[in-house]
Order: C-alpha cells, then sequence, then structure tokens
C-alpha cells in the first residue's frame, strides 16, 4: 500500500510550481511544548497538505481513491474499531487560521468573507446559530467540544456528537446521493478505507452538500459551496503509554470557492475517554429543542444576542418537570408526566 | 521533514495554544451573563437538570423566589463528578453564582455547596459552564460571611478581579478538548 505522506514528496516534485502554490495553512501559533498525553490537547500529529492543487475536492478524492487503487473493502471483524467514547482534543484549525491577534490575516478569505468576517467580529460574539438548537453541521462538527462516538461498519461509519442532534453518516464505497433537492447540515459524505505505509488503516471521506456553516462560534462563516476531503486514521502520541487507546486524528482539507482563497488543510484528533464511560456516561443528551431556555434577541440597535428564560416567563420550558410547553393538550396536573419521576415527590411543579 | 508535513513546531505550537483559548463554550454565547460579579446565594433546590446542551439548577432562595442558573453539559459534569442524583429537590445549598446582567432572577452557577460542606472546598461542585469562572478565594470568602466578591475584594484590600482565579468554565480532571 502507498503512503499519503510519500505520495505528496513525489506528487510535489511532480506538481511544476505547485509546491510553491500559497497554499493556505495554518500560521504558526504561540510556542511552547506539546500538550501531555491524556492531557486536553492529548497531542497533535503533523498536518498534511494534499500533493498538488486540485481544482476542486472531487478531484482531489478522486486523486486519492487512484493513489490508494480504490481502497480496500472491510468486513465486520476487520474494519477499524473506534468504539467507546471520545472528545475533541488538539486542533489547528479555528481562528487562528483567520486571525493575528485580533487582526484579520489578509489573503485567507475572499473580500465578501473577510468583510462578512469583520462585520461578525465588530457586532461581538454575543450570539451564535446554535443557540436555536440548530446542529453544529461541518466543519463546526470537527471542533465541538464533549463526546463522540464512532461506530465503523464495512459500509457505513455513524459518527454521533452529544452537543448536538448531529449525526455523520459516511457512507463506504457508495456514490454521492443527493434526492432531497437541499444541503445538510453534515452534508453527505461518502469514504473508503485504504491502508497507509505510514499512517496504517486510513478512512478517506469526501463530504459535500453542507449547510453555510463556520467553525465555531464567532469564526469567519462558510458558504453553501464548502466541502471537505478528509483523511481519517489512528495516532499514537509520542508520549502516550504502551498500552493507551490510540487518538483518532482527521487531516482535513477545506474547500469553499466562496469563503476561501485557497482550501486550506488543518488537522482535528478525538481522544478516548475511558474516565468518562468508567463514570457511567452515555451519549443520550441532546434535547435541546424540549429543554433549552437560551434564546435569540436583538437590542434597540437591532445587535443580536443572546438571552436566559427564566421560569414564568413567556416560553419558558420546565427542563425536568411536567411541562405545559410539552403537552399542552393534556390536563394540567396529570399524575406521572414529570420528565425525572424525582420530581414526582419532590418540590411541587413551576406554577406559569 | 518533509514537503508535505508542516514543521513540527506548528503543531506543538498550536497544541500549547489550546490552554490559552476559549474554553469549551457550549451551544451559545454567555453575553447575558455578568461574569464580572460573582454573588452568594442561599436556598433549596428547586430543580436539578442534568441535560444537555447545558444543564440547570433552579433555587427557591430565603426570600422565596425562584432562581434559575444555567451550567455546563453533562459530559463536562461527569468529570467534575457530578451526575443526574448530585442534587435534589429539597437540599440546602449556598451557590455562588454570575447573575444576569439585567437583574431578573437568573445567572450563570458557579459552585454549589451543600449545607454543611462550607468550609470543605473538595466538596464543593463547580457545574459552570463559561459564563460563570468563580474565584477559588471563595474558600476563603465563603467561610468569612462574604456575600460577593466585589465586597471579599474591597474588604480584604485585593485590586478587583485580581483574587484567585476560577478559569471561565469548569473543566474536570480529565478536561475536555477546547475548540477555538
Amino acid at each position: 500500500m502507498k503512503s499519503a505522506t510519500r505520495l505528496i514528496l513525489l506528487a510535489a516534485a511532480a506538481a511544476i510550481g505547485a509546491a510553491q502554490t500559497a497554499w493556505a495553512q495554518p500560521p504558526g501559533g504561540r510556542g511552547g511544548p506539546p500538550g501531555g498525553f491524556g492531557g486536553r490537547g492529548g497531542g497533535l500529529p503533523e498536518t498534511f497538505a494534499p500533493p498538488m492543487r486540485f481544482a476542486s475536492s472531487a478531484e482531489h478524492y478522486a486523486y486519492l481513491e487512484d493513489h490508494y487503487d480504490g481502497g480496500i473493502v472491510h468486513t465486520y471483524e476487520s474494519v477499524p474499531k473506534w468504539e467507546g467514547v471520545w472528545s475533541a482534543a488538539a486542533n489547528n484549525s479555528g481562528n487562528r487560521l483567520f486571525l493575528n491577534g485580533n487582526e484579520i490575516i489578509p489573503g485567507v478569505l475572499t473580500p465578501d468573507y473577510e468583510a462578512a468576517f469583520q462585520y461578525r467580529r465588530d457586532l461581538g460574539v454575543d450570539y451564535d446559530r446554535l443557540t436555536s438548537c440548530e446542529p453544529a453541521g461541518l466543519p463546526r462538527w470537527f471542533l465541538e467540544p464533549y463526546t463522540r462516538e464512532f461506530v465503523n461498519t464495512p459500509t457505513q461509519s455513524w459518527w454521533t456528537n452529544d452537543l448536538g442532534n448531529d449525526t455523520r453518516r459516511i457512507y463506504i464505497n457508495q456514490a454521492h446521493q443527493n434526492i432531497d433537492g437541499t444541503h445538510y447540515a453534515a452534508g453527505d459524505s461518502i469514504g473508503f478505507w485504504a491502508v497507509d505505509e505510514e499512517l496504517g488503516d486510513v478512512l478517506v471521506v469526501h463530504t459535500v452538500d453542507i449547510y453555510p456553516g463556520d467553525y465555531f462560534r464567532g469564526t469567519p462563516p462558510t458558504s453553501n459551496q464548502f466541502e471537505t476531503v478528509e483523511i481519517w486514521y489512528e495516532y499514537t502520541p509520542d508520549n502516550a503509554p504502551a498500552d493507551a487507546v490510540p487518538n483518532v486524528a482527521v487531516n482535513v482539507t477545506f474547500y469553499d470557492e466562496i469563503s476561501l482563497v485557497e482550501p486550506i488543510t488543518v488537522t482535528y484528533t478525538f481522544r478516548h475517554r475511558a474516565d468518562l464511560e468508567e463514570a457511567g456516561y452515555r451519549i443520550r443528551h441532546w434535547e435541546c429543542e424540549s429543554n433549552d431556555n437560551t434564546y435569540l434577541t436583538f437590542d434597540e440597535n437591532g445587535v443580536p444576542s443572546t438571552q436566559y428564560r427564566l421560569p414564568g416567563e413567556e416560553g419558558f420550558i420546565d427542563p425536568r418537570g411536567a411541562d405545559r410547553m410539552r403537552n399542552p393538550d393534556l390536563p394540567p396536573g396529570l399524575v406521572g408526566q414529570e420528565k425525572n419521576p424525582i420530581f414526582d415527590d419532590g418540590f411541587e411543579d413551576f406554577i406559569f | 521533514m518533509t514537503l508535505s508535513k508542516q514543521s513540527a513546531s506548528i503543531a506543538a505550537a498550536a497544541v500549547a495554544s489550546l490552554g490559552l483559548m476559549g474554553l469549551a463554550e457550549a451551544h451559545h454565547s454567555f453575553a447575558m451573563f455578568d461574569r464580572g460579579q460573582e454573588l452568594v446565594m442561599k436556598g433549596k433546590v428547586a430543580r436539578w437538570a442534568f441535560n444537555s446542551p447545558h444543564a440547570a439548577i433552579y433555587i427557591e432562595n430565603e426570600a422565596g423566589e425562584l432562581w434559575a442558573f444555567e451550567g455546563a453539559a453533562p459530559a463536562q459534569l461527569v468529570s467534575l463528578g457530578l451526575t443526574g442524583y448530585t442534587f435534589t429537590p429539597g437540599d440546602p445549598v449556598t451557590v455562588v453564582m454570575c447573575p444576569l446582567k439585567d437583574g431578573r432572577h437568573g445567572g450563570a452557577i458557579g459552585y454549589v455547596i451543600k449545607a454543611g460542606d462550607e468550609e470543605n472546598f473538595d466538596a464543593w461542585f463547580r457545574p459552570s459552564d463559561a459564563g460563570c469562572g468563580p474565584s477559588r478565594s471563595w474558600s476563603e470568602w465563603l467561610p468569612a460571611g462574604y456575600q460577593s466578591r466585589a465586597e471579599a475584594e474591597e474588604a480584604l484590600g485585593i485590586e478587583p478581579g485580581q483574587g484567585r482565579g476560577g478559569g471561565r468554565g469548569g473543566f474536570g480532571p480529565g478536561g475536555f478538548g477546547p475548540p477555538q
């Protein structure tokens, strides 16, 4: 099998001028030693750029398909298992791609999107589109904190995000489909497995048809032409214990001809959270629309901001008691309607 | 180093910079909370909602008022030793919180201290998200009877905001990879 990084060396030599092309890459950040394994950083593998300037993400993905000879077909027994609970760890993405201190780095974003980013920054980061319980979607999915599950089968991978009803589905060895006439928060993802000489098992993913989104709250927006080419693999930081579960890393290239002057390649990592598993934690907490009381508001100047709704205020949702907003078609006071039975015999329900 | 790889220094710097960046801010802005204020309130637990994207604790204070406080997400709380059973209705508690800027009866939670644990800082719970990062100096200020950070800092001659920091949000022993 071939190596993604060696491939890039060869291709870089062949692609006249391509190696000198100013592919946008993460600028250097603040200095210091890498974070320790199991800490908040958990180690960050090196990011490898695409071997040449592809015209599109589709061309990049096709190139990788060819490079890996179409990939391999796994069985349930052989498909890499990334089971359990994981959380986002180190990355070199986010606003460090676009900001030097408080100044926008010129030439990374297209003029319209650089202006939009400045507009957003001038407003202040007092609002987040996720306030209204919208899924994070891509590319933010990579960066959202808290937990993930990675379930890989020979034909699909299902990757959940606890902080949103935001499950990615990767259709293995299949073609893109979109019969809905729209885009989606997580887009449409296809992929194939391969074995890379340096990285080991890799899952190459191509994602298209993504909603306009962002990298995180307060970052530049992405457009509805944003697409990704992702190379997922297991990664063990140098300072990891010998028996450590490897991290999962993704080397992802962002394509967006509307918002980005050039594609950008970054790395995100995820680390296994045995501590959460041992504490009994399971991903089943996303009930945003039925229990969240934050909402969008505007000040007298039309500036968006966020507010917090209190008991007794219009629209308040009781997150654990018997909620009239949940079942307005049931008689008030019906026994057994509290979400949490603790409250059956505890405090009275909030009075509205 | 190959042409294909970026310098290790970039990766190292990126990792190192994580700790300096924003914490695990969940799904919304915290602009409505006054993180510059830290106030003490005593009362009883009316609700403890251990749910995503944010936990919430509702307190009936000693004046009989119902106050609502937002906290972190369950995954973060678990790493801090909290579960859905940590507080039950009627539990007498003291909270340190950052109030809503507009003065309504709510805010972001900082510490929750069960009755009898006021002088045992190790038994305090900190279910806070980025809406409130209470000072660790509360381990001394609360037993001394101070009711606000401003009051404690003025009485002790501490420059405002210079008490021992608590960070903006609660990370447990495992911690969560912060976004940007």
